[in-house]
């Protein structure tokens, strides 16, 4: 069973190379993330303001900022602290949205239409302006930007839990729970909530890259972490400031690290979408 | 009764029909709106800052001064008379004043709005333009070399914030090779505006038959449109592949091709027309999440929409137009599902809205 | 019908040919004697006494209302400043003051017109003046630092000559006239809107003009632009005769690198809030004029609330004031573009002069800083929070960074916050932050003046929340101080009050960088830190 599952991967693999690089960049970005703090060269967040705005030499691969700081070293810490706004902004959503939604599916109903009215309203919001505020409105610390970025994916979850679960609460498997004796909240729990989870694991990997750049653009306008702690999103932000001088690296390597990020959350998603479903390949 | 009156009746009473479903759809989707004015204002009077503090900033603002402008603002009175007021008074079409621009957000959003639809309409113009031929380019070759190339491509616009992208954009086109103009808004402060009809410049120079203009308006949509276009291809594009794969693999469309249709007319006349209600769908959606989301680019290009308005105002805590712009876009999102669901209907008399 | 068509179209090719020959040079004439001015905030009320008005607006109000009197300006380091202690006529033609002080007569212009053509009298200058000490307007605070606080003060002699009464000499009446408020309106025609809710106009002043300005609102659009064209019968300036640009465009352009591209291109003329980096390697361009004066009415602090623990304790502010890394700050934040108020040696620890502000003697040593600590009971150290607002991120940013830094380590640990404007703001206001920066600016800068309103009293500005009872009788008492050599010692003591105490730590006065177009002539910084459109000319 195993051995199939993964000769069908490396199938796969091999119709889409480009899956196994993002793959392989994502394993790198988690040990980067873990071991980031040992393997830099510099202290991150050490000012040395004589070594201030420095292109990028021998000495600092890419180049130092405004403080002095070395920017290599930066991008390299900031791996784990962006990793986790992600991982948790993403998870916190799907966990809310996958459990909210495979209820509502099942149940159908005065629930689902509540909670459906309520997605509604969610939807009809300009999400980002919402986000904006709460974390306006919560102060901008990273837990807050975290909650902020799972409550607008929220929505998305539910609506796909609950498309999900609606298409199987009356397949034969379900009913055979049912009359065996199963209580509704472990038909859902146990059986109709595992089913689901493989699709929306995809639905997630494409989220992880949006939820990078979510925090980058709050960042943008001065609603990311707090200084001086090193993050993708808001080293762009605030090299950003400096591409009219020429200073390309204060804005070009964060990027580059953004968008390598997204890349390849982004290309796994789609690859892990291939291997669920093949139908479902687009 | 010949079979033409036939047709023609039953085509009159589906889009009756769809015309009833589309009323039932907007009546319900009312009270989401009134759900989202209501929250609005709570998360608006959660916001620690006080604007009547901010907004008296002048050298020698007193007390006073601040409790003016508390009056003026109405924030003297207690909340849930607050709310009470501001739903009587958008139940009359007022939604309030800007402290920030002086004027009645009424004004301000409607002198706005078509600034923002314009860049939007556009850049979804852009993006479906390019994201269609992507698609049904990779789905003709499914897991060629090609297919590869555009899925990477989508990717790679996705990955970039639009707020760097609009930066670099600027910074290469305008700064470094002096092609674009100046990214100081929808016309070079030169040209004079024509005579406001619609409020889209592209079609309000067309109107005063004024090319030049025209022409100038378009080189400073492109830029801000490019930018925000980048970041929907890949949605459009994926949808337009799946469901090209469906329908290619459809029984007319093999028909089509078993009788020897050409191969260009199978893929256009007869896969891509099928195919084409969900990229529909999906383009709805994009749009009105770009309407709301393209803040960053309005910022970046100083373009006088209706989302960099309520970024600035969320910041210096100006209730009205945040309030208000969250109202306008709730409502356009609610329009904009309403058309896609009858543009649905009347394309395919089989789906039902509900 | 061939050949005609081909004359036809010959013909309209020889049209069209001499309207491009003919448009080309007007349109390069029009674009010299316009002013395209880009700027990061925008205008957003035509008068500026109305609550929330910016300072573009006050800017803008400069160029379409006249006042009684103007600012003179003179040269500081060889730079053009505004000039406090020389007020000349605006629409007044000349003016005595009583030799008690008390009377202040001014002779109005007879040419003087509104832009309507009416004359203006002295009924609207009452009417005017009037307004600004009685509505509800911003004017009414700043005037009242005038002793103009009531309309009785203000009398009509005859419609060319009209006379303030002060309750007693107050320097700063003259001065205040030449402010941003007291604009001169067309009475009659403010009046023709005003309602019985809205007696002043304040409504229909926020969005039209009734002046007698330089310039004529040609085009508003708040938050977006305005445009504004020379009023021609205008001749209030220090030349007698019209503005010299025929045409202002004042533009907002949120974002500040491309305002940096906009005037390095060439397509803006004048941009005065750049990020200090883009002006730094501007000026090493050296395409454009970059004249930078120190803002000389305006200070940056980094304050203590003195009535929050633990910084109501004299050696803790004391302590941090010798561990902040000044000269990195200064360097890396501001790009050392302004003037240091820090490394100053003062003579037998007595500071040298009585202006405001004065460089302080401090500069980082730990060392001493530390027994500071000790000596405050707080040799571990303590943990704070230091707040910045958002619109000043690009130097409050890695200032913040650095203060974190440097602080550490004498074991005082910063938590760093960056607040949203208006949160930033309604927390000083509530006396709610421990430990922020955030800057000052005096219209009026004296050294009573600022004293008065920045270190006393329970209000927004008052930082650092000091009430020192020693200081307040002394500021109070030099507002009214007639004699030179009194006043300065008053000075001196206030400014060795401020040392010892160390309520707050000023760090610099930044410059303001003006970017302009080598062609631009006559830029002058002016009190209220924008650009006073009508100094300017093309050369």
């Amino acid at each position: 069973m195993t051995s199939t599952a993964l000769r069908h991967s490396i199938w796969i693999l091999r119709g889409n190379p480009l899956t196994g690089v993002a793959a392989a960049g994502v394993l790198s970005l988690i040990f980067i993330a873990i071991f980031g703090p040992w393997i830099v060269p510099y202290d991150p967040i050490a000012s040395n303001v004589s070594q201030a705005l420095l292109p990028p030499s021998a000495e600092h691969l890419a180049g130092t900022d405004q403080l002095g700081r070395d920017v290599f070293s930066r991008l390299i810490v900031a791996a784990r602290l962006d990793l986790a706004i992600a991982v948790s902004a993403v998870s916190l959503s799907f966990v809310l949205g996958a459990v909210v939604g495979s209820f509502c599916g099942y149940a159908a109903g005065r629930l689902d239409r509540t909670v459906g009215r309520f997605v509604d309203v969610m939807m009809a919001f300009p999400l980002f302006v919402l986000a904006m505020a709460m974390v306006a409105a919560l102060g901008n610390r990273v837990e807050n930007i975290i909650i902020a970025t799972a409550v607008i994916n929220l929505p998305f979850y539910i609506r796909f839990a609950r498309a999900e679960v609606n298409v199987r609460r009356n397949l034969g498997w379900v009913e055979a729970a049912r009359s065996s004796g199963e209580s509704h909240i472990s038909v859902v729990l146990r059986f109709l909530l595992p089913n689901i989870l493989p699709a929306m694991a995809v639905q997630m990997s494409l989220n992880l890259g949006w939820a990078i750049l979510n925090a980058a653009g709050l960042s943008f306008i001065g609603l990311g972490v707090k200084p001086p702690t090193p993050e993708w999103g808001i080293m762009v932000a605030e090299g950003a400031r400096f591409i009219s001088t020429g200073r390309w690296w204060l804005v070009a390597f964060p990027g580059l690290a953004l968008m390598l990020a997204v890349l390849c959350f982004n290309l796994l998603g789609d690859g892990m979408r291939d291997i669920l479903d093949p139908r479902m390949r687009t | 009764m010949n079979q033409q009156q036939v047709i023609g009746r039953t085509v009159r009473g589906t889009l009756g029909a769809t015309m009833a479903r589309a009323g039932r759809r907007f009546l319900s989707s009312l009270p989401a709106l009134f759900g989202v004015l209501v929250f609005t204002f709570l998360l608006m009077r959660v916001l620690p800052g006080d604007p009547a503090v901010f907004f008296a900033s002048g050298p020698n603002a007193s007390k006073e001064d601040v409790e003016l402008i508390r009056k003026q603002m109405g924030l003297d009175k207690s909340m849930p008379e607050q709310l009470a007021l501001y739903l009587y008074d958008v139940g009359r079409g007022n939604l309030g004043r800007s402290m920030m621009t002086g004027q009645s957000v009424t004004k301000d959003l409607r002198e706005r709005l078509p600034a923002s639809l314009e860049l939007t309409f556009t850049a979804l113009l852009i993006a479906l333009v390019s994201a269609i031929p992507l698609g049904v380019l990779a789905a003709l070759k499914p897991g060629s070399i090609i297919d590869h190339g555009v899925r990477l491509f989508c990717a790679l616009g996705v990955c970039v914030p639009t707020f760097v992208s609009g930066l670099l954009l600027i910074y290469v086109f305008y700064y470094l090779l002096g092609l674009a103009p100046d990214p100081t808004g929808r016309v070079d402060v030169f040209t004079s505006l024509p005579p406001s009809r619609t409020g889209f410049l592209m079609i309000d120079f067309l109107l005063a038959g004024d090319i030049e203009g025209w022409w100038a308006a378009l080189k400073q949509l492109i830029l801000p449109a490019m930018s925000m276009a980048l970041f929907v291809i890949a949605p459009l594009a994926r949808i337009t592949r799946a469901s090209m794969l469906v329908s290619l693999g459809s029984d007319f469309v093999r028909t089509a091709r078993s009788v020897g249709l050409s191969r260009r007319h199978v893929v256009v006349t007869y896969a891509l027309r099928n195919a084409i209600l969900p990229v529909i769908t999906i383009a709805g959606i994009v749009f009105s999440t770009m309407l709301g989301a393209n803040v960053l680019v309005e910022k970046v290009f100083s373009w006088p929409g209706v989302a960099s308005y309520a970024l600035d105002a969320l910041l210096s805590s100006d209730y009205a137009p945040v309030q208000g712009f969250v109202l306008l876009m709730a409502s356009l999102f609610v329009l904009v599902n309403l058309t896609v669901d009858v543009c649905y209907g009347i394309a395919d008399p089989r789906v039902s809205i509900e | 019908m061939q050949p005609t068509s081909f004359k036809t179209m010959f013909r309209a090719t020889a049209v069209l040919a001499l309207l491009l020959a003919a448009t080309g040079p007007l349109q390069a004439q029009t674009r010299a004697e316009t002013l395209r001015y880009v700027t990061g905030a925008s205008v957003n009320t035509l008068d500026p006494n109305i609550p929330g008005a910016t300072r573009e607006s006050f800017a803008l109000s400069l160029s379409t209302y006249d006042r009684l009197v103007s600012f003179g300006r003179k040269q500081l380091n060889g730079k053009w400043v505004f000039d406090l202690d020389k007020i000349t006529g605006e629409l007044a033609e000349s003016f005595d003051v009583s030799p008690d002080g008390l009377k202040i007569t001014f002779r109005l212009r007879k040419d003087a017109k509104f832009q309507d053509g009416s004359p203006v009298t002295a009924e609207d200058v009452k009417w005017s003046l009037d307004r600004a000490v009685t509505a509800p307007v911003l004017g009414k605070n700043q005037l009242l630092t005038g002793s103009l606080t009531s309309a009785d003060q203000f009398k009509v002699i005859d419609p060319h000559t009209f006379e303030v009464t002060l309750p007693k000499p107050d320097k700063l009446a003259l001065p205040n006239l030449a402010v941003v408020y007291p604009i001169i309106i067309n009475s009659k025609l403010a009046k023709a809107h005003a309602t019985a809710e809205d007696p002043w106009a304040l409504a229909w002043l926020k969005e039209n003009t009734a002046g007698s300005g330089a310039y004529v609102i040609e085009s508003f659009k708040p938050g977006e632009q305005v445009i504004v064209k020379r009023n021609e019968a205008w001749n209030r300036g220090t030349t007698d005769k019209a503005a010299f640009f025929k045409r202002i465009i004042i533009q907002s352009v949120p974002e500040p690198a491309t305002r940096a591209n906009l005037v390095e291109r060439g397509d803006a003329d004048l941009v005065i809030d750049l990020q200090a980096s883009d002006v730094q390697s501007l000026e090493a361009k050296a395409k454009l004029k970059v004249i930078s004066t120190p803002q000389y009415n305006a200070v940056t602090f980094v304050s203590m609330n003195n009535q929050i623990p633990p910084f109501d304790n004299v050696n803790v502010r004391r302590a941090v004031a010798f561990a902040l890394p000044y000269d990195d700050m200064f360097k890396a934040a501001l790009f050392g573009r302004g003037a240091p108020l820090f490394g100053a040696t003062w003579e037998a620890g007595k500071p040298p002069n009585g202006g405001y502000p004065i460089p302080q003697p401090v500069k980082v040593d730990l060392d001493k800083a530390r027994e500071y600590l000790k000596a405050a009971g707080l040799p571990e150290g303590f943990a704070t929070t230091f707040s910045f607002n958002v619109g000043q991120a690009s130097t409050a940013e890695p200032m913040a960074a650095l203060v974190k830094e440097s602080l550490a380590k004498i074991g005082i640990k910063v938590d760093i916050q960056k607040l949203p404007d208006a949160q930033m703001s309604t927390q000083i206001n509530e006396k709610k932050l421990p430990f922020f920066t955030e800057g000052i600016v005096a219209w009026l800068p004296s050294t009573d003046y600022f004293y008065r309103n920045f270190y006393i009293g329970n209000q927004r500005w008052n930082y650092s929340s000091i009430n020192n009872p020693e200081l307040t009788a002394i500021a109070q008492e030099a507002r009214f101080e007639p004699d030179k050599a009194k006043y300065e010692e008053a000075g001196l003591k206030l400014n060795a009050i401020h040392f010892s105490e160390m309520p707050q730590i000023p760090l610099w006065q930044p410059n303001q960088d003006a970017v302009m177009a080598p062609s631009l002539e006559g830029y002058t910084y002016q009190f209220h830190r924008q650009v006073d459109y009508r100094d300017l000319s093309r050369k």
